[in-house]
């Protein structure tokens, strides 16, 4: 036990003994996370948001004049039992009339004597298939139904969508990666510098007798509280700025990130986890 | 106790030992001397297994130079006591935390250690000093606590690498009787040292004269 709590204090001595470099480690831990933080809720929100854009996207199903009601029904079913399908709604022809006025303004017997509007169908599809070869592939077999007048789907908004989904996803995950991959190179090399400071503390111990886990283990506890305490830092930081984006500064941009408590816990573990690695790599360097 | 057979140890270009034997035994008293650059520090390294010979072996109790695994050195250098020219004292510890150090290494308890480290720090003449930082302290109190944070673990051997290269005459010469009186209590003392009037303190000493790399006399 004796050598358990020496180790111990020696992890949270080491912190106080390591001073500026202690310091700006810990700084640098914060920097870090501050940036993947920022950099994963800008990533899920714009991912997010192109994800919302897509849930937008329905295929509109005109159905002949002439189409009785019993046909009508049986399209319901089919529409229904198909899987790529995830809601159905029917317009009827009158339905589709109000429509019209709510949307021109105008009556459509007060412009033509009849109603012309043919019954219709707004189908949205499930995620999976939001996409042009599923949409045009469903179309074409909806067309071949006799009782199918005309398919309509926003075909050039598809393309586009498909075509800038794929460009913001590469560029939200090469900046993320990039991000993630600077906090672990900064964070190890500062830790690396912590223990470099103290290179003697380590040639002592050894001389004196100690094993390399001995040596290791108020390293390994220094570098994860100092990833402890950068991470903690971070957070009340992202916290503070997410706070004041939300409550000042809604009058001047339409966003609001809404961050879980577990975000948190999650950068407080990542911190804690990096400073760990990092320490455990660094100090290999010198046990040799 | 201790064997070199056939030692060579170089750095490439650079000074190293060659074709060294000789033995010490258990509470032997001896001089390593030679001008600088001679080899005195290469062989002290080569006892605590901080060099490796290129040829030959070197023993110290149990261990073999040729077949020691990394694990099992720490436990080499707990038997065996340190002293350096420079000291190497942790400047952000006191004296007690400093002697303390090598026996936390191994593992003893804290009623223990307070109790050994204690003791050998009177024994060294530093018990009013304590709570002291190295810096607060004179060479040759650093080079006490040196000397009992070697001496704190029992080891068999003392190594002392020009210990009184950064004093004074005469608190070498208070140094020396120091490690003569820890000799006397059994423990062997090897001393690697360029300054012969040293020498003639330690009557009854062996002597070790290297030259460029070679034991040139053995007494």
């Amino acid at each position: 036990m004796t050598v358990f709590w020496f180790l111990i204090r020696e992890g949270f001595k080491g912190l106080i003994r390591s001073k500026y470099a202690g310091a700006f480690s810990v700084i640098i831990i914060a920097i870090s996370l501050i940036l993947v933080g920022f950099g994963y809720v800008a990533s899920r929100d714009t991912l997010f948001l192109v994800e919302n854009i897509r849930a937008q996207f329905d295929v509109d199903i005109f159905l002949h004049k002439t189409a009785s009601s019993e046909e009508i029904d049986n399209f319901a079913a089919l529409l229904d039992s198909m899987t790529e399908v995830r809601n159905v709604h029917y317009i009827s022809p009158e339905n589709a009339a109000v429509k019209f006025k709510k949307e021109f303004g105008e009556d459509i017997f007060d412009i033509l004597d009849y109603n012309p509007l043919p019954p219709s169908f707004t189908i949205s599809l499930k995620p999976i298939y939001r996409n042009l070869v599923s949409v045009e592939s469903i179309a074409s077999i909806l067309s071949n139904k006799p009782v199918v007048d005309e398919v309509k789907y926003r075909k050039q908004f598809l393309i586009l969508l498909e075509k800038y989904q794929r460009i913001v996803l590469i560029t939200v995950m090469a900046v993320f990666a990039f991000l993630a991959l600077l906090s672990i190179i900064l964070t190890s090399n500062s830790i690396k510098m912590t223990i470099f400071a103290r290179r003697e503390l380590i040639s002592t111990m050894k001389l004196v007798g100690a094993t390399n886990n001995f040596v290791r283990w108020p390293f390994i506890i220094e570098g994860t509280l100092q990833g402890f305490i950068g991470s903690c830092l971070a957070s009340l930081f992202i916290y503070g700025i997410f706070y004041f984006l939300n409550n000042y500064l809604q009058t001047v941009i339409e966003y609001k990130a809404i961050v879980s408590f577990r975000f948190y816990i999650g950068i407080v573990i990542s911190g804690s986890l990096l400073g760990l690695i990092g320490s455990r790599r660094a100090i290999r360097k010198f046990l040799k | 106790m201790i064997s070199f057979i056939n030692v060579n140890c170089t750095f490439g270009k650079k000074a190293g030992v060659k074709n060294i034997n000789f033995s010490v035994n258990g509470g032997e008293f001896i001089f390593l001397t030679g001008p600088s650059g001679a080899g005195k520090s290469t062989i002290l390294r080569l006892i605590y297994m901080d060099l490796f010979p290129e040829k030959g072996k070197v023993i110290i109790r149990n261990y073999n130079s040729n077949n020691i695994r990394d694990r099992e050195i720490p436990y080499l250098r707990r038997k065996v006591g340190m002293v350096f020219q420079d000291f190497r004292l942790l400047p952000d510890r006191n004296v007690y935390q400093n002697v303390a150090l090598s026996l936390y290494v191994s593992h003893y308890k804290t009623s223990e250690i307070k109790k050994r480290v204690y003791g050998v720090l009177n024994q060294v003449g530093l018990g009013h000093r304590v709570h002291y930082r190295p810096s607060e302290l004179s060479g040759g109190e650093q080079q006490r606590v040196a000397i009992a944070r070697a001496l704190v673990k029992e080891p068999v051997v003392i190594l002392a690498d020009e210990p009184t290269g950064n004093l004074d005459p005469r608190v070498s010469i208070d140094l020396m009787s120091l490690l003569n009186k820890i000799n006397k209590k059994g423990t062997a003392i090897i001393v690697a040292t360029h300054n012969y009037s040293l020498i003639q303190r330690i009557p009854g000493a062996r002597l070790i004269q290297i030259d460029e790399g070679e034991i040139v006399n053995i007494t």
